[in-house]
């Protein structure tokens, strides 16, 4: 952390920017399943702030990508360096610590929210805090409510999660992920599985997060979103990324032809 | 048949104490069990599949047998305790399936849920997939707990004197039969019926408490 600050002053200063590596760089990420070439070799600079939406067609490895970068996907080879460090040695085998390591560092949102059933809100955000950072009880519940409140579900500290809206479920899930303190959020579609109105409840908090300065990678088929949110937006096809730049560029002037059929596709509806 | 009851009610001690002993037995030793038969370790998932088969596959009065005739030759087992081991090791395989059940059906979203958030497997095991699980594995395993009840039966086998036993002693007394093996019957049920209601009731309860 103390490192991290550091880096950021220094940043700031302008004094080793030249040198200053990005927050996250995936470098020739690969990933096969079964003999299939899902991810051909993804290198990505990420820098730390940035908010960068992949946007693309289902089966494009978008996702995959995602789940590489906490690893709940092994990448058959390739680099994931967090401030310019290598996270895990040998990219196909990662040790036990490397991986504790790692998730530390990134949350991560899914579609399915994947809140545990059997505990209050409460707890579904506290219990992480206290068996991965080892705070107190007392102190990871008032961390919890905090975070609660932030997302506006304060009153559902006691609840469990199926009392919940889809909405609100996916919004106690971005609390839990950040009350483990972060310093990059992944979110896998997180609106999929909402209506468009919930999935707006969960768009706003996600927005408000992007303004805070959190680097977030969000994989969405919400393209207004994409375009109004992300400082990049990253178009991916067959494993590949075809083209990426500022939102306006791509969903404005897309230089490429995949990029100008799926968006025609998407946007037209 | 009334005057067989006080005599028969003796052997219900032994009747529960095999019953629970052997349950105990099972509930334990089912876990990791359940574990290995769900682990990534392939020769570790064999050799669980091949215990579980080969227990299931076999009745328990055979193993209540080779326990005490046949390891009797090396070791020499109190009946009370071969009867219990004999039949844990049975009920070990059981709940073991019990269990993996529970696991299986909890989501896997649950896994990587908690794999993002860092918390380790053993973390993930016993404070998310576990307390999900056990609402799956409880009403089998409640119900294999009373069928155990009525197969500690095969203990008699070995000269344990539980209530099978002790209906056998009566009748080749000479008693008349029918009476006697019946009042074992009603002496069996007056355990058996509150075990069903029991587990019954711990099902509705973990149902309602983890409600969806």
């Amino acid at each position: 952390m103390i490192d991290n600050q550091q880096k950021r002053t220094e940043g700031a200063a302008g004094t080793t920017d030249a040198q200053k590596a990005p927050q996250l760089q995936p470098k020739d990420i690969h990933k096969e399943f079964n003999g299939n070439t899902v991810l051909s070799d993804i290198s990505l600079d990420v820098n730390a702030g940035e908010v960068v939406a992949f946007i693309g067609p289902s089966g494009a490895g978008k996702s995959t990508l995602l789940r590489c970068v906490n690893y709940l996907e092994t990448p058959s080879s390739g680099d994931l360096l967090i401030d310019g460090k290598p996270t895990v040695k040998i990219a196909s085998k990662p040790t036990r610590n490397e991986l504790m390591n790692l998730r530390r560092q990134v949350g991560m949102v899914f579609q399915s929210f994947n809140l545990f059933p059997h505990i209050s809100v409460l707890r579904n955000v506290a219990l992480p805090q206290e068996r991965v950072l080892g705070r107190s009880r007392k102190e990871a519940e008032e961390r919890a409510m905090e975070l609660l409140t932030r997302v506006g579900l304060g009153d559902k500290a006691d609840a469990r999660p199926s009392k919940c809206s889809g909405g609100q479920q996916q919004r106690i899930a971005i609390a839990r992920a950040l009350a483990l303190d972060p310093e990059i959020m992944l979110f896998d579609e997180p609106t999929s599985a909402l209506d468009p109105e919930l999935g707006g409840e969960v768009l706003a908090v996600m927005q408000e997060l992007a303004a805070t300065g959190m680097t977030m990678l969000v994989v969405t088929h919400e393209m207004s979103f994409a375009r109004r949110v992300s400082d990049r937006t990253v178009f991916m096809a067959d494993g590949r990324i075809v083209e990426q730049g500022a939102p306006e560029q791509v969903f404005g002037a897309p230089r490429e032809a995949r990029t100008k059929k799926f968006l025609e596709a998407v946007l037209e509806r | 048949m009334i005057e067989a009851i006080p005599f028969l009610l003796q052997g219900l001690g032994t009747t529960v104490i095999i019953t629970f002993g052997s349950f105990l037995i099972g509930a334990f030793c089912a876990v990791p069990l359940a574990l290995a038969r769900l682990s990534d370790i392939a020769p570790l998932r064999w050799l669980a599949t091949a215990y579980i088969e080969v227990v299931r596959g076999i009745p328990p009065i055979a193993w209540m047998l080779v326990l005490f005739y046949g390891l009797g030759r090396y070791v020499t087992l109190p009946p009370l305790l071969a009867a219990c081991l004999a039949l844990g090791a049975v009920s070990t395989a059981y709940l073991a399936e019990n269990y993996r059940a529970g696991i299986q059906a909890v989501a896997g979203g649950q896994w990587e849920g908690a794999g993002a958030l860092g918390l380790s497997k053993g973390d993930t095991f016993w404070r998310v997939i576990a307390p999900q699980g056990i609402g799956v594995a409880l009403p089998p395993s409640a119900s294999y707990a009373v069928g155990l009840l009525k197969d500690s039966a095969v203990a008699s086998v070995i000269g344990v004197s539980d209530i099978a036993f002790r209906a056998l002693t009566l009748n080749q007394q000479g008693n008349p039969g029918l009476p006697i093996f019946l009042a074992a019957g009603v002496v069996y049920m007056v355990v058996s019926v509150p075990m069903a209601v029991l587990a019954r009731k711990a099902d509705t309860f973990i149902r309602t408490r983890s409600a969806v």
